[in-house]
């Protein structure tokens, strides 16, 4: 609101002659006043004949020869009175919203008192800006007129940094309306770093304070972490609780958990906090075995009386990195394949394999007594169980799941494929229907169906070479491979027997002439999400053979490392080797619009349209009936023929917690980005107002402080005049002015001498 | 009796029924990826020295382990495009070798580039192993000469039981074969994989058994004892070829170090 107080006035005043330097008009009126005492002191001292006439003739020569030498003008204009620039600043932070005394909220009250002000100063320009994040905005402050603090942070300091280095007028003053819970300046702020935030702008800072007591709150007011989120590393963090509005709580417990989209929110820590004046901390360390984006809930028991249940809990995305991928490969018998995998595992430094290898079964005799031999025993129990979720991917290598006690574990190990590990299942003469696996809860997790009917057929000996399916050449993960060996692939020495691929699934590879029950082409090389998790199954064991055979000589044997980088790096989410890209352009609101900007190739389908794009959104923490906790789809804008780079996508307004959000590029996986909505995010984690801290922002600048609900009279800078269509009109032409003056000049003469005097 | 059986013929019938229809279990595709002991034919080799040892590697690994291993192994000549077709080979011998031709020389070459393992395996090695080499013959003594022209960067060094090759299956203590020879194997090691292994035992005079049954050359000094160990040495490489350095792994550490201290076999 910039309140323009001009007032045109017609004024008319005297002046010296414009020639004349103010200094000159000046010496001339000394002159005359020194000349008019030295005229009457010393003729009326003499008492002589004529002495008042020769004092009254001298005295109209020297006025008559002062004007002729100012030589008077009228001046006429137009006159406007400028009020002084005052740069008002309303905090438009979320803690605004917060509510104040039962109906109205801190930005109502704010609100009020930009109104009240617009109409108490009458003489000021106000210019209303909102302060949040970043520079400072216009707002609307009209009467009547609600907007909704929505800033995710207050930073004076960044608005009167702005205010500063604006090439605009400067103002003469600066009004800062808010609630005091400011993040700059901080609560710690010393009174000079204050100063010097007036110091820059050369004007006070006035402040009013909207509120003067806190509602009855206990609140999760911080999280910090030390370091960055590593997966499968313990990460301490430290949480900050606090109760104030007159609240009483001596301790709070406060639990960490993770929202998995696969089960219920998984308790990672919980500790208690003993608070002190108000406040308390506790230090808690999570481990968090997923990586990629995970949201984790910071939560408090809250005591009775707490009026603010919104910021009982945090809700946090951490963006947790992966040190080192560990995968635990276990495989049914040494073979060529088994050696071709280990040595790339173990090639790679960012890789830690943990291996168990069945070198013996019970029809093998070694001849020899168990202590010359080297073999342990497969911890299969402490395995799958124990350390199961230290593991970001199992390779399960042509090994029977039923003579080493597997099966048992096979409901664990589906279960730990839901919540985010990786699956990979490689062929051979003991897997999928060989292995025991169809009908399993294992079986579940694959990307395609195994036929457990008895009688199954478990495998297809003949010599095949895959074919690369439509998708196989369009997915990002084989792509090193085609690099390397185009689309040449060996011959294998034959196939599992693998169903249909399941919903969400992808064949990259397909039996030439082999087909499924559904008549499609048998999948070979078969991907696919599962929840939170994602699976391969690999039906051959002779993929070694891209290493050691006349293709492998060709390509240096690099295809078989580059087709297990793209395999494991696509079951690890890879940034590379993912169809799209999903991202918030800017943290999620609950209440508010979202947008997400997708990154995803110009994919089509077989008709040559753009292939259907969708992103899914899931809530992570739903109750059953909860609002939010239906999946909510909304299709991404087909781009047109060849067009590149991102979309951006507008979510509806959600509810607070914790979501998954799905890239689905046709029928394949999706790429998929967790993310968390707060209602009121840091700006409601601590709902104390802080008067203090914007009284000495007052003190510290020469400003006032007020409150919104007092007298909110501020001592602005005057209105300035300012001139405008100047009229000047001499009052008599000079030579009248020079003629009178030798007039009563020579009458002066005149008259002394006839009293005698020369 | 009769009665009885008559009581058992509807468990037998529906047993069988379950047997018939039970998954049947995938036959191995092929024997493509097992463990294929191949006989080297380079340097004017025209077959292994010892015919039938790699038939009986190959079942004796399949009798003591679960590896899978082709009980007819092939040959193949070192100009031969397929050398590069399988991780394994098997150059044995007991006369001197010829120079390899530029041609054997680039396929060895090719085959060590992609990751192969190769056995020197010195037929004509004699008990003396006064000379520090197990009393290497003439084969023994060329074929080094050749592989180090085909890996000019790289010398042999010697592997002594703490090496993964002796613990893969089998517990080892030192390398025999036929003769007892050195108690080390020596190895061309590059990459940190070991890639030419240099045995001046005669590992496949201790393996080759006639068709009647008949071990075919007699062990010395040890006798049957001797062969077994020279059986086991085998078995560890073959499980080497196929596992890697699986044995090394830090899991299998502290089982390792247990046996070993408490270990009776020589």
């Amino acid at each position: 609101m910039d309140a323009p107080t001009e007032q045109l006035t017609l004024s008319t005043r005297l002046a010296v002659n414009g020639d004349l330097p103010p200094w000159a008009a000046a010496l001339a009126c000394a002159l005359v006043l020194v000349s008019l005492g030295v005229l009457v002191v010393h003729e009326l001292r003499r008492r002589e004949r004529g002495g008042l006439a020769i004092v009254a003739s001298g005295v109209l020569a020297l006025l008559a020869l002062l004007l002729a030498v100012v030589r008077p003008v009228r001046i006429a204009a137009r006159e406007s009175v400028i009020g002084a620039k005052v740069v008002v600043l309303s905090d438009t932070s979320r803690s605004m919203a917060l509510p104040q005394d039962g109906k109205t909220t801190r930005g109502d009250v704010g609100a009020r008192a930009l109104a009240d002000l617009a109409k108490g100063s009458k003489d000021a320009r106000l210019l209303v800006l909102g302060f949040g994040d970043g520079p400072p905005a216009p707002i609307a402050a009209k009467e009547g007129e609600k907007t909704v603090p929505a800033a995710p942070r207050s930073d004076l300091t960044a608005a009167l940094r702005t205010l500063a280095s604006s090439a605009e007028e400067k103002p003469q003053a600066v009004v800062v309306v808010s609630d005091g819970r400011l993040d700059d300046p901080a609560e710690d702020a010393s009174p000079e770093n204050l100063a010097a935030l007036g110091k820059e702008l050369k004007v006070p800072i006035h402040t009013i304070a909207t509120t003067r007591q806190g509602p009855p709150d206990a609140s999760v007011r911080r999280v910090s972490a030390a370091g960055a989120a590593v997966a499968h590393v313990p990460l301490p963090l430290r949480v900050e609780v606090g109760c104030s509005g007159g609240l009483s709580c001596d301790e709070l417990t406060v639990t960490a958990r993770e929202l998995r989209e696969d089960g219920p929110p998984a308790l990672l820590a919980t500790g208690l906090s003993h608070l002190k004046d108000g406040k308390g901390t506790v230090d808690l360390s999570v481990t968090l075995e997923r990586a990629g984006a995970r949201i984790l809930e910071i939560a408090i028991t809250p005591p009775s009386g707490d009026t603010i249940p919104e910021n009982d809990r945090r809700l946090l995305t951490f963006v947790v990195a992966r040190e080192r991928v560990r995968v635990l490969h276990v495989a049914g018998r040494p073979t060529n394949d088994v050696r071709a995998l280990r040595q790339w595992l173990k090639s790679d430094a960012s890789v830690d394999v943990v291996a168990f290898f069945i070198l013996r079964t019970q029809s093998d005799n070694p001849n020899a007594r168990p202590e010359d031999l080297s073999l342990i025993p497969f911890p299969v129990d402490e395995l799958f169980t124990e350390h199961l979720p230290s593991f970001d991917a199992v390779v399960l290598q042509d090994f029977d799941a039923q003579p080493y006690g597997l099966e048992k574990h096979l409901p664990q190990l589906a279960r730990y494929v839901r919540s985010g590990g990786g699956l990979i299942m490689v062929g051979g003469q003991n897997s999928f229907i060989a292995g025991g696996y169809a009908g399993t809860p294992l079986a579940e997790v694959l990307p395609v169906s195994l036929d457990h009917s008895p009688g199954a057929t478990a495998a297809d000996v003949a010599p095949v070479t895959p074919t690369w399916t439509e998708d196989g050449r369009a997915a990002p993960l084989l792509a090193p491979l085609r690099d390397v060996a185009s689309e040449e692939l060996p011959q294998m020495p034959g196939t599992n027997i693998l169903g249909d691929v399941r919903a969400g699934g992808l064949v990259l590879w397909s039996h030439p002439t082999r087909t499924t029950k559904s008549g499609a082409p048998m999948p070979i090389l078969a991907i696919g999400d599962q929840g939170d998790g994602r699976s391969i199954a690999l039906g051959i064991d002779g993929a070694w053979q891209l290493e050691f055979s006349q293709l492998g000589a060709r390509t240096s044997g690099r295809g078989y490392g580059a087709m297990w980088d793209g395999l494991l790096g696509w079951l690890m989410r890879d940034p590379r080797f993912e169809p799209g890209q999903l991202d918030l352009t800017a943290p999620c609101v609950a209440g508010e619009p979202a947008r997400v900007r997708v990154r995803a190739p110009d994919g089509r389908d077989a008709s040559g349209e753009p292939r259907e794009m969708v992103v899914e959104v899931r809530r992570l923490d739903a109750r059953p009936g909860e609002s939010g906790a239906e999946p909510l789809k909304v299709e991404v804008p087909k781009r047109a023929p060849g067009a590149t780079g991102t979309v951006e996508v507008t979510l509806p307004p959600l509810p607070a917690g914790g979501y998954t959000a799905r890239l689905k590029l046709g029928p394949g996986p999706t790429t998929r980005r967790d993310f968390a909505c707060e209602a009121g995010g840091d700006e409601w984690a601590d709902s104390r107002p802080d008067a203090d801290r914007l009284r000495a922002l007052a003190a510290a600048t020469g400003g006032t402080f007020r409150w919104a609900t007092d007298d909110r009279a501020l001592p602005l800078p005057e209105p300035a005049v300012v001139s405008a269509e100047r009229h000047v009109v001499p009052l008599a032409p000079p030579w009248s002015w020079t003629l009178a003056a030798a007039v009563l000049l020579g009458a002066h003469w005149f008259t002394r001498r006839r009293s005698g005097l020369s | 009796m009769r009665r009885t059986l008559f009581c058992f013929f509807p468990f037998a019938f529906a047993l069988g029924v379950l047997v018939f229809f039970l998954p049947r279990p995938a036959r191995a595709f092929g024997d493509v990826g097992a463990f294929d002991p191949r006989a080297l034919l380079a340097g004017g080799t025209t077959g292994p020295a010892r015919a039938s040892a790699a038939g009986r590697w190959s079942w004796e690994l399949v009798q003591r382990t679960s590896a899978p291993a082709r009980l007819k192994p092939s040959q193949i000549r070192a100009d031969d495009p397929g050398v590069v077709d399988g991780p394994f080979l098997w150059w044995s011998g007991d006369s001197a070798v010829t120079a390899l031709t530029p041609q054997e020389i680039s396929g060895l070459r090719r085959f060590f580039a992609l990751g192969g393992i190769l056995l020197v395996d010195d037929a004509g090695a004699s008990e003396d192993a006064g000379d520090g080499r197990g009393g290497a013959s003439a084969f023994g003594k060329s074929a080094r000469q050749q592989i180090a022209r085909v890996l000019p960067d790289s010398s042999p060094i010697a592997l002594g039981p703490d090496h993964v090759l002796f613990k893969s299956f089998y517990l080892l203590k030192r390398a025999e074969g036929r003769v007892a020879g050195p108690r080390t194997l020596d190895a061309v090691v590059r990459g940190g994989q070991t890639q030419v292994v240099f045995s001046s035992h005669d590992l496949g005079g201790a393996l080759a058994r006639g068709a009647t049954g008949v071990w075919e050359n007699p062990v010395v000094p040890g006798g049957d004892i001797q062969r077994e160990r020279a059986i086991r040495l085998a078995v560890n490489i073959a499980m080497y070829v196929l596992c890697s350095n699986y044995k090394d792994d830090q899991v299998h550490a502290p089982f390792l170090m247990r046996r070993r201290a408490g270990a009776l076999v020589p």
